[in-house]
């Protein structure tokens, strides 16, 4: 029933682009034909080892793709076509694709493997291939099979591991399946092949292992093959046991304690000796322990303190051999790892797990570092010096103000002259150190800064806005070092007027480096706007008003120049769109925090007409990235200029309906829809002209498969935007935004409770439509609330549903209260039946009323009242 | 499943520049300013005032209820005020009228929104204004419109209230008999608000006298003026210092007044005086000893069984608890085991216990720890009262802080009265029996808690058991539950006295004898 497809598969990889657009036609077109016929064909094709290797890897692809796709609703698609093809052949491509896994020829091999992993991935959950894992342990467990087969169905199970859950399969098979993973990691029994990729196949099958390494024996069995691969003569499978170390240590961190010394020397001797891919997964190990401990530590409140696991302080335990191991790997840096972000080698690696060591032990960290710092920060040697510097730097997060301040205030002047170094990479770390600090020890508006006098400030940003001048690694630096010395001061009252008398300075320097040509890429230029966004809006307004009111015709004029930027390539369009984000993000900035004030929003009110001009010729570029955050600034625009904005808006829809229509780049989209909620904010009734437009499309967007979910929470909120703008016109919109509210709110209920995200996610949906209806009713209150009335039984059960919810988020709770005072302000009397039917209702409230939040409370007390009018009227 | 092999473990480096978190921030930030904003309008449209007091009046009046700008507020604000002005100026026909609509037109600005104009008000100079409005002999409905405005403002920020300070010895003059209701309740009110703000301002009131005219409104049965009155009295005499509880306690009528109205009041009414009683009993030993020798202990009994209303139930229950604490006399006087006021008390705390208010089963439970703390009847008391089962359940199901409480109650009944510093001697048949009933966990995941106050309270019972159970059964009792483990986590902990008193324990019970101990066996 096959048919013969060789000549396409070949045709298709052509270098001929004729020849290759034809054959991907012809594919395509028998696809459409039959596609189990296509399916079955492709699977032939893929065992048969008297084809050639290219169009078997071919069909194996296209097997695989036809199974699976990384955007969620193509894969549901693909998922629904594979179940609805007749059981024979998908048996038959099953029975086919096993077969593979004995094929000399390892591309087929490896293919298949993957295929089988994601026909697993369909049918193991649907019970719809039972005998899958049987087969395959039979291949491995069978003393006759060859070595190439093992190797083929180990890849196979760690593949299918980690398309399935454990849920998925009964406890015998999952213990079946880590039996024969372990045991093909045995090095007396198996070739390097086999054992390879039963480490990698356990790295995946980890996660099944939950009931195993419970048990003390299993555990001990697990851990000492995976620590004796751990010291295996080849290096692949040294790193894919230490991976599955890293994973172990995250997973079953609170197991760990009897292995601990083993493990210790382990990762001591990775670290000192050995291959550089196996030192970084032993580093990782550690910093995956400090990761396991700080949340232990971040999350251990009394409350919970006997229902998370305990906490074994292995960092402590470990940190006399550990940070001098780690300051050891401070000394191997490379000589331009500064310049390239895709650098990760073992100095920053080890530097990275300080950091978080540092974080773990607090100010036990400082006599283990500080010794090295002293000693090495001297040293001729460049390499001494950085590593003495990034040692400091580590320390700086973890340990008490207290233990820190004296060292920072006796080490800054140093610091600051180290800027001088004659060695690039030591003058990086040393600014960044800088920002660290000021990041985390320069806090007026708390009353805390390692910054004590006007005069050392001035020593600071003298050091700071020279060097902004160096190279370009150097100066990205410095901007971070600006960037959270002016965000200390954010807030800060009397103090922050002590940067006034440098704005100008400051930001006549960061407008030069954003304008350098010498940085090669844009990350300078991003790191010198966002800098100068920061100053901006943390400065003393009062004071800087008129410095940042010039700012504007500056930035607006070097917004209008990239409208003439020639472009001839892609790239040229691309670095034109970054330009255009960067520069409507800083007037974003300067529109909101103008206004903030009658005297300051004068300003913008004037220039408004003139910015509006400007972005609505950076949206005629169109491109994705400006898009965003020119809406964003014009949502800032919109707010400061109010009803006026009107005039603006029939040249404007058009880019608002676009953005609205994106659901490719679901963040444009999201942005867009929180637009259209300043506008309505700013418009009130006189949006309403463009509300049938803009209705349709969000509710087009709602009920879209292909629309990102996370777009989803923030039309609800705008529903209520825009019923609060048009009131009682609202009224033809009800039937179906109702629908679609009522709809979400069901499907509330069946989101997947262990998932963190999807519970995350839910608090949000349920928050905005909450917002939905509080914005309706209280659109309708003075006219037309009847309209509300069917809906009112719906709500008050999802409000209950909500309140019995016990995971449910306080800022979902605030919205619930809320809009069930709405609902009795706006319904008035005839919702007397229906809060007496309540019971829950009192029981709410009571919680509510006894809040620590002064706001819940008050919303709380406000809806009680409203209630309390219902029932006496 | 990339086709490029594994895909590596890789952490981002911690050093990193600062653009693109810090572009990622700002976006997220212009975002939440417009839910911020969305969030202040919609509450502009719901509320118009609020009391302090926690118990929202609400107006009914529509046009307060419409949302404005904030900034056209603050103008109308500042043109209200200049309109007062030239009223209180304006000697002419038609003066008096002219006031009160000016105040009127005030008050309603300053009632209007969620964030009332309150600032741009004491800017444009309101205060004098509304001084001058309050002087003697001005008619009933100057008088009330003027405090109504003043009590709106008291209600703002702290600065704000602070610039009631030339109001206020007017406003407490018209508190006296000769006002008419309405207006000293508007005054009460206004007076509520200002010493709910702090302790400098409630000393200034004080001096000025506020506190008999007020006390004395507490006395007749007129419903809304004693509440409003009660409210303020609770918010004057909140402390620290306790000189005006005492001073309120020695009033000639409070006593009465106060039994009164817990007595007959409605619960509302009722649950102001409560709180009265609540800051009386905390602050004032003085006030503590002529209450419990009243009939306030049975009235308070006779409302905790009686009310399902948490908002009475948690003052009246904190009375009660400060009264069995504050006087020891009182558990030794009154609550005598056998009497029947004492049944009563345990029953009630017992209602609280059960009840599904985290707030009430803690408060019960704290104050039987306090009445578990007493003699040794009193122990048996609670011991065989139905109390014991519910606390063993909490210490097993409840919140942590829940827990804590009554692990008191569950530790004092093992103990007998000690004097000194000497070890407590046991009650070796209550222990015997918790221990029966499965109390020990629950110690031991005390133990385990972050909050030294717990751990310590789980290692002296723990100490109690490894001391007191019979036939040296403890070490045993406390391995089976992992106790060992439980203080070896103190094995280096920061807490110097926590870690000795683990420590102690562990070498004492389980040194090196111990292991053989169980092998001889």
């Amino acid at each position: 029933m096959a048919m013969e497809i060789t000549q396409f598969l070949l045709a298709a990889q052509s270098a001929d682009a004729n020849v290759r657009n034809e054959a991907e036609a012809n594919l395509r077109q028998l696809q459409q034909q039959n596609l189990p016929v296509f399916l079955l064909s492709l699977s032939v094709e893929l065992a048969n080892n008297d084809k050639p290797a290219e169009s078997r890897r071919l069909a194996g692809i296209v097997l695989k793709n036809s199974l699976d796709a990384k955007d969620a609703s193509t894969k549901e698609t693909l998922v629904q076509q594979w179940m609805a093809i007749d059981i024979s052949f998908k048996s038959q491509i099953k029975e086919l694709v096993l077969r593979t896994l004995g094929s000399p020829v390892p591309e087929a091999r490896h293919t298949s493997a993957q295929v089988i992993a994601k026909i697993a991935s369909i049918e193991i959950p649907q019970k719809q291939w039972p005998d899958l894992i049987q087969s395959l342990l039979n291949n491995v467990t069978q003393p006759e099979s060859h070595a190439v087969v093992k190797q083929a169905t180990l890849e196979t199970l760690g593949y299918v591991c980690e398309e399935i859950s454990h849920e998925d399969l009964v406890q015998d098979e999952v213990n079946a399946v880590l039996t024969a993973v372990v045991q093909g990691m045995n090095l007396a029994e198996h070739s390097v092949e086999v054992r390879l990729a039963a480490t990698r196949a356990l790295y995946n099958a980890l996660d099944f292992a939950q009931t195993n390494f419970q048990n003390e024996m299993e555990r001990n069995y697990i851990m000492k093959m995976v620590c004796e691969t751990a010291k295996a003569k080849e290096v692949e499978i040294r790193q894919a046991s230490f991976e599955c170390l890293v994973s172990i240590a995250s997973t079953y961190y609170e197991v760990l304690e009897p292995y601990m010394q083993t493990l210790f020397e382990l990762t001591s001797n990775a670290v000192k000796g050995d291959e550089e891919a196996v030192a970084l997964q032993a580093i990782e190990f550690w910093s995956s322990i400090c990761d396991e401990e700080i949340e232990l530590q971040e999350f251990d409140t009394p409350e919970t303190g006997d229902s998370s696991p305990p906490h074994s302080h292995f960092i402590e335990k470990a940190q006399s051999s550990l940070v001098p191991m780690l300051l050891e790997t401070l000394l191997k840096q490379e000589e331009d790892q500064d310049q390239d972000d895709s650098i990760w080698n073992i100095s920053m690696a080890g530097g990275t797990c300080l950091c978080l060591v540092a974080r773990t032990v607090g100010n036990e960290i400082i006599p283990l570092v500080m010794p090295f710092v002293e000693e090495n920060i001297v040293m001729p040697d460049w390499r001494r010096r950085e590593a003495a510097t990034y040692a400091f730097c580590s320390i700086l997060e973890g340990p008490t103000v207290e233990k820190l301040a004296p060292l920072v205030q006796a080490g800054l002047e140093f610091l600051l002259n180290a800027m001088k170094d004659e060695n690039n990479h030591v003058k990086d770390t040393t600014a960044w150190t800088l920002s660290r600090i000021f990041e985390l020890l320069h806090c007026p508006s708390s009353g805390f800064s390692v910054i004590t006098s006007p005069e050392n400030l001035q020593r600071i940003l003298a050091v700071l806005l020279e060097s902004i001048k160096d190279a370009p690694n150097v100066a990205e630096k410095v901007c971070g070092a600006i960037y959270y010395l002016a965000q200390g001061y954010e807030d800060a009252g009397p103090s922050s007027s002590l940067l006034t008398p440098y704005l100008t300075s400051i930001i006549t320097e960061l407008l030069r480096t954003a304008d350098r040509t010498d940085g090669g890429d844009s990350k300078l230029r991003s790191s010198a706007y966002e800098t100068l966004n920061e100053v901006v809006r943390c400065s003393n307004i009062a004071e800087t008003s008129k410095i940042i009111a010039e700012l504007i015709p500056a930035i607006m004029s070097r917004l209008s120049q990239t409208l003439e930027l020639q472009i001839v390539s892609t790239e040229d369009r691309e670095k034109q769109g970054d330009l255009q984000a960067a520069l409507c993000g800083v007037l974003q900035v300067i529109i909101q925090k103008f206004s903030s004030s009658d005297d300051t929003k004068s300003v913008i009110l004037q220039a408004a007409d003139q910015i509006m001009l400007l972005f609505l010729r950076v949206f005629a570029c169109r491109s994705s990235t400006v898009h965003e955050e020119a809406m964003l600034a014009i949502g800032a625009l919109a707010y400061a200029t109010g009803p006026e904005f009107a005039k603006y808006m029939p040249e404007f829809f058009q880019y608002l309906q676009m953005g609205l229509q994106n659901s490719e780049e679901y963040q444009v989209c999201s942005i867009t829809v929180g637009v259209v909620g300043d506008i309505c904010r700013a418009l009130d009734d006189k949006i309403l002209p463009f509300c049938d437009g803009i209705m349709t499309l969000l509710l087009t967007d709602l009920s879209s498969s292909q629309l990102h979910r996370a777009v989803k929470p923030p039309i609800f909120s705008c529903f209520g935007d825009i019923a609060l703008a048009i009131g009682e016109h609202f009224e033809k919109y009800v039937p179906h935004a109702l629908q679609m509210m009522q709809d979400a709110a069901k499907a509330c209920a069946h989101l997947d409770v262990d998932d963190e995200e999807l519970m995350d996610y839910g608090n949000q949906l349920r928050r905005s439509i909450f917002e939905a209806y509080s914005g309706i009713l209280q659109g309708f209150k003075n006219a037309k609330a009847e309209v509300m009335m069917p809906y009112a039984q719906h709500l008050l059960q999802f409000i209950e549903l909500v309140f019995r919810d016990r995971q449910r988020d306080e800022s979902v709770t605030k919205a619930a209260v809320a809009v069930m005072g709405d609902l009795a302000d706006a319904l008035g009397p005839n919702t007397k039946i229906l809060f007496k039917d309540c019971s829950f209702c009192a029981e709410f409230l009571g919680e509510c009323l006894q809040s620590d939040d002064e706001q819940l409370k008050e919303t709380a007390g406000w809806t009680q009242g409203m209630i309390g009018r219902v029932m006496v009227s | 499943m990339a086709d490029d092999g594994l895909a590596h473990h890789r952490r981002d480096p911690i050093k990193s520049s600062v653009g693109n978190v810090a572009a990622q921030r700002r976006r997220q930030n212009a975002v939440t300013v417009g839910k911020e904003r969305r969030e202040s309008l919609v509450r502009a449209k719901r509320l118009c005032r609020v009391g302090t007091s926690g118990d929202s009046e609400v107006s009914i009046d529509n046009d307060m209820m419409i949302d404005e700008e904030q900034s056209i507020l603050e103008t109308q604000a500042s043109s209200a005020v200049e309109e007062l002005k030239s009223a209180v100026v304006y000697q002419g026909k038609g003066a008096m009228q002219k006031r009160v609509s000016a105040l009127r037109e005030l008050r309603r600005i300053l009632s209007r929104s969620e964030f009332p104009p309150i600032e741009a008000s004491l800017k444009a100079g309101a205060i004098s204004f509304l001084v001058q409005c309050l002087s003697f002999g001005s008619p009933d409905e100057q008088l009330l419109e003027a405090a109504w405005c003043l009590t709106n403002i008291a209600a703002g920020k702290q600065e704000e209230t602070k610039a009631l300070l030339p109001a206020l010895p007017l406003l407490i003059a018209h508190l006296g008999e000769k006002s008419s209701l309405p207006v000293a309740e508007q005054c009460a009110w206004a007076l509520g608000n200002v010493a709910g703000e702090g302790d400098e301002l409630r000393n200034i009131m004080l001096s000025q006298g506020a506190l008999p005219p007020l006390a004395r409104m507490m006395m007749p049965n007129k419903g809304s003026t004693v509440r409003t009155a009660a409210w303020a009295l609770s918010n004057l005499i909140k402390g620290p210092d306790p000189k005006a509880a005492t001073e309120l306690i020695r009033v000639d009528g409070v006593v009465e007044a106060i039994l009164r109205h817990l007595k007959k009041a409605d619960e509302e009414l009722a649950t102001e005086v409560a709180w009265v009683v609540v800051y009386l009993s905390a602050l004032s030993n003085i006030a503590t000893s002529i209450l419990v020798k009243s009939d306030v202990l049975q009235l308070l009994v006779e409302r905790l069984a009686t009310s399902n209303s948490l908002q009475l139930l948690i003052p009246v229950l904190r009375s009660l608890g400060n009264l069995v604490a504050g006087d020891s006399n009182t558990s030794c006087a009154i609550l005598v085991p056998g009497h029947e006021i004492t049944d009563r008390v345990i029953e009630v705390l017992v209602k609280c216990l059960k009840s599904e208010h985290r707030v009430l089963k803690k408060e019960a439970a704290w104050v039987l720890s306090n009445i578990a703390a007493g003699s040794v009847e009193h122990k048996q008391l609670i011991y065989s009262s139905k109390a014991l089962a519910l606390l063993l359940r909490l210490l097993s199901t409840a919140p942590f802080d829940i827990r804590k409480e009554v692990a008191y109650v569950l530790g004092n009944l093992c103990v007998a009265p000690t004097q000194g510093d000497a070890k407590p001697n046991l009650i070796q048949e209550h222990l015997v029996s918790l221990i029966g009933r499965g109390c020990l966990p629950g110690f031991i995941d005390l133990v385990r808690s972050a909050d030294p106050e717990a751990a310590r309270l789980g290692l002296q019972f723990m100490e109690l058991v490894l001391r007191g159970m019979p036939n040296g059964e403890g070490p045993k009792l406390v391995e089976l539950e992992d106790g060992i483990d439980a203080m070896e986590r103190f094995q280096f902990h920061e807490n110097e006295d926590l870690r000795n008193m683990a420590n102690g324990l562990v070498d004492k019970y389980f040194g090196e004898d111990y292991g053989l101990d169980v092998s001889t066996e």
